[in-house]
């Protein structure tokens, strides 16, 4: 779009060109300049409600809103001029009345806007000697507990709620001093997309039951990963502490779940914390499963696959990588590769594009689909007598295994033992999506990277390792390094894939040839 | 080579020790009848120590006996020698309180940056130095240990002066 007329403007002694319509913060923020704020968000209506964002516009009478005002050709903004700031530090003054300023005990203290623009740019003290106004703690249902005292009334979760969420709960109950966010008579915050409010909360007002007192924020490791709840792929951070999952926050991507995740989703971390983790690599001998060395088990496993067709379940929570290779492994035999996805309700965000909770309760069924896997509801029918059933992390329970007793051999890839499966020759130990690389398909088929956020336990690899490795086993040759390597090689292998690799995907992905990119459901 | 040995042939008065010797019974008598004395008669007397004398923690508690430590985090993040152990909890009330509060006094250095940071004045170094323990796991102190202690604590600075000037 070239041709779109551009305003130019100097913010901070910095030109710079944007579209017209964009307001000042977004055009300070390409600047790379920071606009303290906190009643705006770029997902919510701009309300102008904080007064924080006032900056000094030359040639206007007063100062101007910053989210409020849109550029205007040949404009001179300056941030830091000293009118601004005394603005500015009269703002962080009057929020700070009746701010309990309890920061060691509060769960936001460290990523706290109201901390950082405070130290950054308010007074060192207060002259306020009233006694502080007191509410006392509210639950607002769901995940999400209220501690009105510390609230700003930036009112982002009431705009969340009314304009994004289209579920009206929560409101800026009475006026003046006395205001504090309230919930409609009867409601609750029980909206599948509800504890967005606490990600969205610039302060510690809004803080979620789950995350309450666990760890502080500058404990946390943080890494960049994609969902695996369900095939919308939201991007996500990982945030470990101590080779912990401590909790899942929203990453921002325009394209797939803009600044929010559900939920479920969100609660998701928990899986990867269960305990039980299959740790070393174990084949079945004569006095039950014995633990043994990689190079045996992989061995083990090539023996039992030899001159068998290879009939593989995977899970489609897997990896394109580990799909590409395991697609590899099974059409060397001619054998069949199939996955089932699990299912729930639906639950969208109405306020946001082609965003939604999805049925499809796993996050690469599409990639599986790119990749020659079938989708099955019942993946252990059509076993066959002899065939060499290979289970890639795949839960089996409520499954009909009656057929698996017809296998030659069942060769298990799984961070936790398969609960109910009656047999496996071979267990070999491979890392979950937290702790190893890889690639995701979304719905809409983006394919999405994901980051090792934390070392798996005892001897687990990573699983598109251990598929190189039953690959090389089997006498095929895969030699592979890296996740991207195998990426290189899947790229190269599938249509779907061509052109793609780690550089061109970035951290936003881009979608597979023939997807139809921003379609909606 | 044979070795040669010098032989000095000194006058009597330079080689006779008769004289050392009564000298040196001249001093022990005199520091014997001398009432100044340098040695301190420990454990029956002690050296006053610096106000600002950093040694093992003590934690201080409440008007009911809780500890006064709300569990923010700051102290094992400042801490250089990475010696505290904390595991935040929240009582019956709602408070935010220490579940696990420990301080392995052997990896301590008494920089004292916890006493510093602490926002509610609850972890204090003190001003104390017998600690003789009979193990080595004894030294790590737990919380109902670091209440438990008495001893008076350290004053990183001067009240009458904060700034030091």
């Amino acid at each position: 779009m070239a041709d779109t007329p551009k305003v130019n403007l100097t913010i901070e002694g910095r030109p710079i060109s944007v579209p017209p319509g964009t307001n000042l913060i977004e055009a300070a923020k390409q600047a790379g300049v920071l606009i303290p704020h906190y009643c705006y968000h770029p997902g919510l209506p701009v309300a102008g409600v904080c007064r924080m964002c006032l900056v000094e516009v030359e040639k206007a009478p007063k100062l101007a809103p910053a989210c409020a005002t849109a550029v205007a050709e040949g404009q001179v903004v300056h941030v830091h001029s000293e009118k601004a700031r005394d603005a500015r530090k009269g703002v962080l003054e009057m929020l700070l009345i009746n701010h309990p300023l309890d920061c060691p005990i509060c769960d936001q203290s460290g990523e706290c806007e109201l901390q950082d623009y405070t130290y950054q740019e308010g007074r060192a003290d207060s002259r306020y000697r009233e006694p502080k106004r007191f509410n006392p703690v509210e639950d607002f249902g769901g995940d999400v507990l209220y501690v009105p005292n510390r609230c700003i009334l930036c009112t982002r979760c009431v705009r969340f709620m009314g304009d994004v969420a289209h579920d009206e709960v929560l409101n800026v109950s009475e006026r003046g001093d006395r205001a504090f966010i309230g919930k409609f008579e009867g409601k609750d915050l029980t909206h599948a997309w509800a504890a967005n409010v606490v990600d969205l909360c610039p302060v510690g007002a809004l803080l979620s039951k789950d995350f309450l007192n666990k760890a502080r924020a500058w404990e946390l490791d943080r890494t960049a990963s994609v969902c695996t709840g369900c095939s919308q792929g939201c991007n996500i951070i990982v945030e470990t502490r101590d080779n912990v999952v401590m909790r899942f926050r929203p990453r921002s991507n325009e394209s797939v779940n803009q600044f929010f995740m559900c939920d479920e989703g969100r609660l998701g971390y928990r899986e990867f914390n269960r305990p039980t983790r299959l740790e070393v690599p174990s084949i079945l001998g004569p006095k039950g499963h014995e633990a043994v060395d990689w190079d045996v088990a992989l061995e083990a496993a090539a023996r039992l696959l030899r001159g068998k067709r290879a009939y593989v379940v995977a899970s489609p929570d897997t990896s394109n990588e580990t799909l590409h290779l395991l697609g590899r492994l099974m059409r060397k035999s001619n054998g069949v590769g199939l996955y089932r996805v699990p299912q729930g309700p639906e639950a969208p965000l109405p306020g946001a594009p082609d965003l939604a909770l999805r049925v499809d309760r796993a996050a690469n069924g599409r990639g599986a689909e790119a990749l020659g896997f079938t989708r099955s509801d019942t993946p252990f029918s059509g076993l066959k007598a002899g065939d060499a059933l290979i289970l890639v992390d795949q839960d089996v329970t409520g499954a009909d295994l009656a057929a698996v007793g017809q296998a030659s051999a069942v060769i298990v890839l799984a961070s936790w033992m398969p609960a109910g499966l009656p047999r496996a020759e071979v267990v070999l130990p491979i890392a979950t999506t937290v702790e190893e690389e890889g690639t995701l398909t979304n719905l809409r088929g983006r394919v999405q990277r994901f980051m090792q956020a934390k070392a798996a336990p005892g001897l687990a690899r990573p699983s598109w390792f251990v598929a190189s490795d039953l690959l090389g086993a089997t006498g095929e040759s895969a030699a592979y390094f890296t996740a991207g390597d195998v990426f290189a090689a899947m790229s190269a292998a599938h249509e779907a894939f061509a052109g793609l690799s780690y550089d061109t995907l970035g951290m936003r992905g881009l979608p597979i040839a023939g997807a139809m990119a921003g379609a909606t459901a | 080579m044979a070795i040669t040995v010098k032989v000095v042939d000194r006058p009597i008065e330079e080689t006779s020790y008769v004289r050392a010797t009564l000298s040196g019974l001249a001093n022990t008598l005199k520091h014997l009848l001398d009432p100044h004395r340098v040695t301190t008669e420990y454990p029956d007397e002690r050296e006053a120590i610096s106000r600002r004398w950093r040694g093992t923690h003590r934690m201080l508690t409440t008007e009911d006996g809780k500890a006064k430590c709300v569990a923010c985090g700051l102290c094992p993040t400042v801490c250089p020698a990475n010696c505290i152990k904390l595991v935040p909890g929240e009582d019956e009330q709602g408070n935010r309180y220490p579940l696990v509060f420990e301080i392995d006094e052997f990896r301590c250095i008494f920089c004292g940056y916890c006493q510093e940071v602490c926002p509610e004045e609850a972890i204090h170094l003190g001003r104390h130095y017998e600690n003789s323990e009979f193990n080595r796991e004894a030294f790590v102190y737990d919380l109902e240990r670091l209440m438990a202690q008495t001893h008076p604590v350290t004053e990183l600075w001067d009240p009458a002066d904060p700034k030091g000037e």
